[in-house]
């Protein structure tokens, strides 16, 4: 609490320090904040490319359903990635000049915030050319994106205060983010993990996945950014229905799409993943300013 | 009314062998029971106080604690054992141009800086015109940081902070920033300050400005405050105690002898 009041009290450095980290990232750049949007853009351009014209995938609104999932994940991905070298970067001002440290991992987190509202805004004038309806059920992106932004934010702030002190921190993050990504439901439906099975294990790793299977999948759903994608997702396009709904909408028949759906809801009912997610993400923010807090006494002996 | 007030401070740092070492090495360091770093004491049992309106200065060698000492009182280090108290708006001028980011305007880079030092985005405002007017660079004003020379950086800087109006200003090792006008400017800044009754606390391994600034001065060995006294008193004996250091050093090279450090 004594935290939150400091941080009240250097507001205008926070601030200062958003403002700085919008300018910079496109310094120089002709299109300056365009790219908030292009960027994922042409990354989705890419995988449309893949998937739906050198795969020929058949997925209804396919590059709808990219961008809504890509937009969480980018927020997530680009918080962590920024936090993970804040604290190092500014150094030299943590060094020389008195402030809440909080205030480095929180600055990138706002930053990316703005970020995603840019990009969102861009994205309701493609659904404008698209065709999709704005539903009231678009209200349900704020918990999907505080959610993230809690797990993000208490990550972010542990990873930025270990790598303070040790450098291979940073490569660990990319890695594992890269990994991540792809355990995110953004590129496939959810159910293509929720129905996944190892077909023929054959290698110690390939048994372990086989023995775990139900548990890593629930795994997956509790995983806050799953939730959060696929919550993000479906208030978006699905009118508020949930993921099942989603899951089950590339299938064939109506009738197909129906027994899958049902079998699903039974066995993963919304509700608890959607706790369990929350639980996790808010536990996550604690124990991550907690971390934070205890090492932020000695950046300045650092390096 | 002491405006600063040290009581039993006591500061310890770890200063680690290798900075990075190989996993091999860590790996046999653990084995052997060995630790990857040494401690050491930066400040050991400092007890002072200083009343408003006073100016302070530090002298010492290096590696004596001065720097940490300084740290402390802004908050920038904590404590290991005793406390620290101060009171009043403190400007740090630790390094001058902290923060100043090469993509920015230089007046971004003023609200920034101010910000840091405590200043709200109006109290900015309202000195904007002096900070830019001590500095002397008006029409660089809206030219990106990195178009700027070290000197500008440094008067800008020095503006910022000494136009802020603090109730104490820490400096370490700024005096005699800048060319030959602006030495003379801000010296002559710090001396209004004084008069003004503001407390300054200042180290400097300038001698003279010590001298010229303060009534009262700390003489710091080895992080102990070896001395606490009237500034031209310390600062003669200090002179002294370099000359015979240097004398004996020399004695023993002429004899024959490595120095031991």
């Amino acid at each position: 609490m004594r935290e939150f009041a400091e941080v009240l009290r250097y507001r205008e450095v926070l601030w200062n320090l958003v403002r700085r980290n919008l300018k910079v990232r496109y310094k120089n750049s002709v299109l300056g904040f365009a790219w908030s949007l292009l960027n994922p853009l042409m990354q989705i351009g890419v995988w449309y490319f893949v998937f739906k014209i050198l795969f020929q995938r058949d997925e209804p609104n396919f590059m709808a359903l990219l961008v809504t999932g890509f937009l969480p994940w980018l927020f997530f991905s680009q918080t962590i990635l920024d936090s993970t070298a804040c604290v190092v970067q500014e150094m030299p001002l943590v060094k020389k000049a008195y402030f809440p440290r909080t205030i480095l991992p929180l600055s990138a987190l706002l930053s990316n915030l703005i970020h995603l509202s840019f990009a969102f805004v861009v994205l309701l004038g493609l659904f404008a050319i698209w065709g999709v309806d704005v539903t009231v059920y678009y209200l349900w992106i704020f918990p999907a994106i505080i959610m993230v932004a809690l797990f993000a934010y208490g990550l972010s702030a542990m990873l930025a205060a270990w790598s303070v002190f040790y450098a291979d921190v940073k490569f660990i993050v990319s890695n594992l983010l890269g990994l991540w990504f792809f355990l995110t439901p953004v590129l496939y439906p959810i159910h293509l993990i929720l129905n996944g099975r190892i077909k023929s294990p054959d290698n110690w790793v390939e048994f372990f996945l086989a023995d775990h299977l139900p548990l890593l999948k629930q795994l997956f759903m509790v995983d806050p950014l799953t939730i959060g994608v696929e919550v993000f997702r479906s208030a978006l396009l699905y009118g508020g229905e949930n993921f099942i709904r989603v899951a089950a909408a590339g299938e064939t028949t109506p009738a197909q799409a129906a027994a899958i759906q049902a079998a699903l809801r039974a066995e993963y009912p919304l509700l608890p993943y959607v706790v369990g997610a929350a639980v996790i993400s808010v536990v996550t923010a604690v124990l991550g300013q907690i971390i934070f807090n205890r090492k932020a006494d000695q950046f300045a002996e650092q390096g | 009314m002491a405006v600063i007030e040290v009581e039993h401070l006591w500061k310890k740092y770890r200063r680690p062998h290798v900075k990075a070492g190989s996993v091999k090495e860590l790996l046999l360091a653990m084995l052997r029971g060995q630790r990857g770093y040494d401690e050491f004491w930066a400040l050991r049992d400092i007890s002072m106080a200083v009343e408003a309106g006073e100016a302070v200065g530090v002298v010492g060698p290096n590696g004596s604690g001065k720097s940490t000492l300084l740290g402390l009182l802004a908050r920038v280090l904590k404590p290991t054992e005793g406390t620290v108290r101060v009171e009043g708006r403190v400007c740090p001028l630790l390094e001058l141009g902290t923060g100043f980011h090469p993509d920015l305007s230089g007046r971004e880079n003023v609200y920034l800086n101010a910000s840091l030092l405590g200043l709200s985005q109006k109290e900015t405002r309202a000195r904007y015109d002096d900070i830019v007017d001590f500095a002397e660079l008006e029409e660089f004003m809206d030219s990106p940081g990195k178009t700027y020379s070290t000197g500008m950086v440094i008067r800008l800087g020095f503006s910022v902070a000494v136009n802020m109006d603090p109730d104490i200003l820490l400096i370490d090792e700024v005096l005699g920033v800048g060319d030959e006008h602006f030495q003379h400017k801000s010296f002559g800044r710090l001396l209004d300050f004084k008069k003004a009754g503001k407390t300054l606390f200042v180290v400097s391994h300038n001698l003279d400005s010590v001298t010229a600034l303060c009534e009262r001065a700390l003489w710091m060995d080895r992080g102990r405050l070896f001395r606490d006294a009237n500034a031209e008193e310390v600062v003669v004996k200090y002179k002294r105690a370099v000359e015979e250091w240097e004398a004996s050093l020399a004695e023993a090279k002429a004899k024959g002898y490595e120095p031991a450090g």
